[in-house]
C-alpha cells in the first residue's frame, strides 16, 4: 500500500474537522469559462488532508453534481463513464432509497426540487465570526469571477447544551459521532472497532479504495470511477442529506412507551439506538451509562456482537447494529465490509432542552453526508436493505426505528431475557421520526482533478 | 444427491431449440416474444403450480466469447434453459406441468427439437428428464420448508407479532384468555394460497429502472 498523497485529497474527504459551526453552500454554475475561472480562485482555498501543525481556523472544500460537471464542460467520454446513480442523482433513486411519502422528492425544499445544484461548498469553522469571514471570501471570488449563483445555503452547528457550551448532541437527545470506518492510509491513529474484524478478532483498517478513488478496495478491485484516471484518482463521492426530526413526535413516543417499558425510559431510548443517549454503547454497559468508557477511544467502539446473538444486550434491529453489523452476520464481518460508509454530519436549528415546549414543524435536523467509493454499492446499499428493510439482521420487514419510513405502522422488536428489568418488549405504531428534506449526489476531486477541471484539461482519451 | 438440498428439488433443463431457417420467426425469436408477454404476479403459470418457489426461463444463445486468453467456442444449437426450485418429487412436478400449464409448456417447448407435446405424459416426462442436467448448487432460500409451509409461517409469525404488539403488559388472566383465542384462531388460519400478490404494507422489490436522467447540457 502506497502512502497516500494528503496534499492531493480533500481534507473533508480524510477526516472529520470537529469544528463547531458551517455553511453549506449550493451553487448554480453559469457557464463553462467563467465556471472554470471561478474554480481557478477557488483552488488555493481548497483544505487538504495535509497533517496540521497548528489546526486552521475554518476550512472549505468543493464538490460537484453530475449536473455541474455537464455545465463545466467536462468531455462526454468522461461524463459518460461516471456511475448510473452518481449521473441520475438523489431525486432520481427516490425509489430505491424509499425516499416517499413525506420524504418524497415534491416534498423537498425548493433548491432540491428543481435539481438545479451544481456544486456543493462546506466551509466549516471555529467560530460563526470565523464563518462569516470565511464565506465573505467566497461571495468575494463569486462576485468577481460571476462563475456561479448561489442557489441556497445551509448552515449547521453543533447543539448548544443549554449553558453556552457546544455539545455532541444531536436533536433527539443522544450523542453523536462516534465511529468512522478506519482505511489504510488515513493519517490518523486507528481505534479499535473502527476498521474490519480480521480472523483472529482483531480490528484491521479497510482498503484504501472503499474510501477513495484509484485504490483497490475490499474484493482487490478498482472501484467503478470515470475516466482519466487522473480525474478519478483521490476523489470520491458524497452524499447529502438534510434529515428532518420531529422531535415532539419523538419525546412524545419516548414518553409513552418509556413509561410502559420495565427497564424505564432511558434504556428504551438506548435500546432504539445501541447507545446510552451519553454514547455508552450498549454492548458493553446494558445496564447504565458509563462515562469512562464513553470518553475512552480505546473502548468506545472495541465492540463485537458475537456473544449477544439473541439481541438481549443491543437489539438486532437497534440503529447501531442495522447499520454496522460488525461481525452479527458471521464469516468474521466479511459480509460488511463492502458497506461501510465514512459519515460527516452536524445538526442545525436550536435544540429544544428535554421539558421545553417544542413541535415538529420547528427547524431541527441533522445535515447528515456520506462518504464512500461506491454510492451505489455502500450508502444505498445500507439505506434500502440494512435501514428501510430487516431482513439481513431476521428482522423481516421491520425498517430502522430512527431513520425508517414507519407511517404508523412500523414495529422493533427488543429482545429481552428473565430479568425484570430487562423483558422484551414490541414497540408498535412506529411514526417518521425523520423526513427528508433534500439532498444530492456529490462527485469530490482530488485536488489534481480539481485543477484539471479549472483548466479545461480533463482528457479522457 | 445433487438435484436435492432438504426438502427442495433444483431442475435444470437444457432443450436444444429448433434451428429452422426457412421458418417466418425463428424458433428462439418466437419463444422470447412468448416469454416477454408471460405474466409475472399471480396470474403467471409458475403460480398455478404452487410447489415451485423459483422459477426461470432463459433463451441461451451461444457462450460468450470474452477474448484471449479464453478459446474461442460455440455451443451446437440455442437452448432453452428451465430451471426451477420445487417442493416434492420430479415426476409429480412435470405431470403438474403437463396437465396445469398445458398451454404455457407447448407454447415454450413446441419450438424444442424431439419435443412429444404434453398429451401424453409419460412421454413427456421422459423427454424433460432426458433434457435434465445436474443442478448441483441453487439458491437455498428456505431448507426443508415446502412453499406452503414458508408462507403458513409468514403469516403466523406476522400474527404473533401482532398478538404481542397488542397484548403486552396485560394481566395474567388477560393475557392467558387472549392467547387461547389466538392460537384457536391460528389453528384454523386458513391455508395461505401460493402465488397471490402481497397484502399491502408489505416489502415490495423495486421494478427496474429503466429512465436515466443523462441530460447533457
Amino acid at each position: 500500500m502506497a502512502k497516500l498523497n494528503a496534499a492531493d485529497i480533500q481534507g473533508f474527504a480524510m477526516r472529520g474537522y470537529t469544528f463547531p459551526v458551517a455553511r453549506f453552500v449550493f451553487l448554480e454554475i453559469v457557464d463553462a469559462p467563467s465556471g472554470q475561472a471561478l474554480l481557478r480562485r477557488v483552488l488555493d482555498q481548497v483544505t487538504t488532508a495535509e497533517r496540521w501543525d497548528v489546526k486552521p481556523d475554518s476550512t472549505l472544500n468543493i464538490a460537484f453534481t453530475y449536473q455541474g460537471l455537464v455545465r463545466l464542460g467536462l468531455p462526454d467520454a468522461t461524463l459518460l463513464s461516471f456511475p448510473v446513480e452518481f449521473v441520475q442523482g438523489m431525486k432520481a433513486r427516490a425509489e430505491v432509497l424509499e425516499d416517499t411519502g413525506v420524504s418524497a422528492p415534491e416534498k423537498w425544499e425548493p433548491a432540491w426540487r428543481t435539481g438545479g445544484v451544481h456544486a456543493w461548498v462546506g466551509i466549516y469553522a471555529e467560530s460563526p465570526e470565523v464563518l462569516q469571514r470565511r464565506c465573505k471570501i467566497l461571495d468575494d471570488l463569486l462576485a468577481e469571477t460571476g462563475g456561479a449563483q448561489v442557489l441556497h445555503t445551509q448552515d449547521a452547528s453543533l447543539l448548544s447544551d443549554g449553558g453556552g457550551k457546544y455539545c455532541a448532541k444531536e436533536h433527539f437527545g443522544y450523542t453523536d459521532g462516534f465511529g468512522n470506518p478506519d482505511f489504510d492510509g488515513a493519517d490518523r491513529k486507528s481505534q479499535p472497532g473502527q476498521g474490519k474484524l480480521t480472523a483472529d478478532g482483531q480490528w484491521a483498517p479497510l482498503a484504501t479504495g472503499e474510501f477513495l478513488l484509484g485504490y483497490a478496495d475490499e474484493a482487490g478491485e478498482l472501484p467503478v470511477a470515470p475516466v482519466p484516471h487522473l480525474l478519478a484518482k483521490n476523489g470520491t463521492f458524497m452524499v447529502y442529506r438534510k434529515l428532518h426530526q420531529n422531535v415532539a413526535t419523538f419525546r412524545e413516543y419516548l414518553d409513552e412507551h418509556g413509561s410502559k417499558y420495565a427497564g424505564g425510559k432511558e434504556k428504551l431510548a438506548a435500546k432504539f439506538v445501541g447507545r446510552w443517549p451519553d454514547g455508552t454503547p450498549l454492548e458493553l454497559s446494558p445496564e447504565r451509562p458509563d462515562p469512562s468508557l464513553v470518553n475512552d477511544p480505546a473502548r468506545n467502539t472495541k465492540f463485537t456482537y458475537g456473544s449477544d446473538p439473541e439481541g438481549t444486550r443491543c437489539p438486532i434491529g437497534s440503529h447501531i447494529r442495522r447499520a454496522h453489523p460488525r461481525d452479527a452476520f458471521g464469516f468474521n464481518g466479511q459480509l460488511v465490509n463492502r458497506r461501510r460508509i465514512m459519515r460527516r454530519g452536524l445538526p442545525y436549528g436550536r435544540y429544544a432542552q428535554p421539558g421545553e415546549p417544542v413541535t415538529d414543524a420547528e427547524e431541527h435536523g441533522v445535515i447528515f453526508m456520506v462518504l464512500n467509493a461506491s454510492i451505489f454499492r455502500q450508502f444505498e446499499f445500507v439505506q434500502q436493505q440494512w435501514i428501510q428493510y430487516g431482513n439481513d439482521s431476521h428482522q423481516g420487514t421491520d425498517r430502522d426505528l430512527l431513520l425508517g419510513k414507519h407511517d404508523h405502522g412500523g414495529r422493533f422488536m427488543i429482545q429481552g431475557d428473565t430479568d425484570p428489568a430487562n423483558p422484551p418488549y414490541m414497540c408498535t405504531g412506529l411514526r417518521n421520526f425523520v423526513e427528508l428534506r433534500g439532498g444530492e449526489y456529490f462527485f469530490m476531486p482530488s485536488l489534481t482533478a480539481l485543477a484539471l477541471i479549472a483548466t479545461d484539461a480533463v482528457d479522457p482519451r | 444427491m445433487a438435484n436435492q438440498n432438504g426438502s427442495i428439488y433444483g431442475l435444470t433443463i437444457l432443450s436444444p431449440i429448433i434451428d429452422d431457417p426457412k421458418a417466418d420467426i425463428s424458433h428462439d425469436c418466437a419463444i422470447r416474444e412468448y416469454l416477454a408477454c408471460l405474466p409475472r404476479d399471480s396470474r403467471s403459470p409458475f403460480a398455478v403450480l404452487s410447489s415451485t418457489h423459483l422459477a426461470r426461463l432463459v433463451v441461451m444463445d451461444d457462450v460468450i466469447f470474452v477474448g484471449t486468453p479464453a478459446k474461442e467456442e460455440h455451443l451446437q444449437s440455442k437452448y432453452l434453459v428451465f430451471e426451477s426450485n420445487l417442493d416434492g418429487d420430479l415426476d409429480t412436478y412435470l405431470t403438474r406441468m403437463a396437465t396445469e400449464t398445458r398451454d404455457m409448456v407447448d407454447a415454450v417447448w413446441g419450438h424444442c427439437y424431439g419435443y412429444p407435446g404434453t398429451q401424453n405424459v409419460q412421454a413427456f416426462i421422459a423427454y424433460m428428464k432426458k433434457c435434465q442436467i445436474d443442478t448441483t448448487f441453487f439458491f437455498a432460500d428456505v431448507n426443508n420448508q415446502t412453499v406452503r409451509s414458508t408462507l403458513r409461517a409468514l403469516k403466523v409469525q406476522a400474527s404473533v407479532a401482532e398478538f404481542i404488539g397488542s397484548h403486552q403488559g396485560k394481566l395474567p388472566e388477560q393475557l392467558l384468555a387472549g392467547f387461547r383465542a389466538f392460537y384457536g384462531n391460528v389453528e384454523n388460519m386458513a391455508e395461505p394460497v401460493p402465488g397471490h400478490p402481497q397484502e399491502p404494507g408489505t416489502h415490495e422489490s423495486i421494478p427496474l429502472q429503466k429512465t436515466m436522467a443523462a441530460r447533457h447540457g
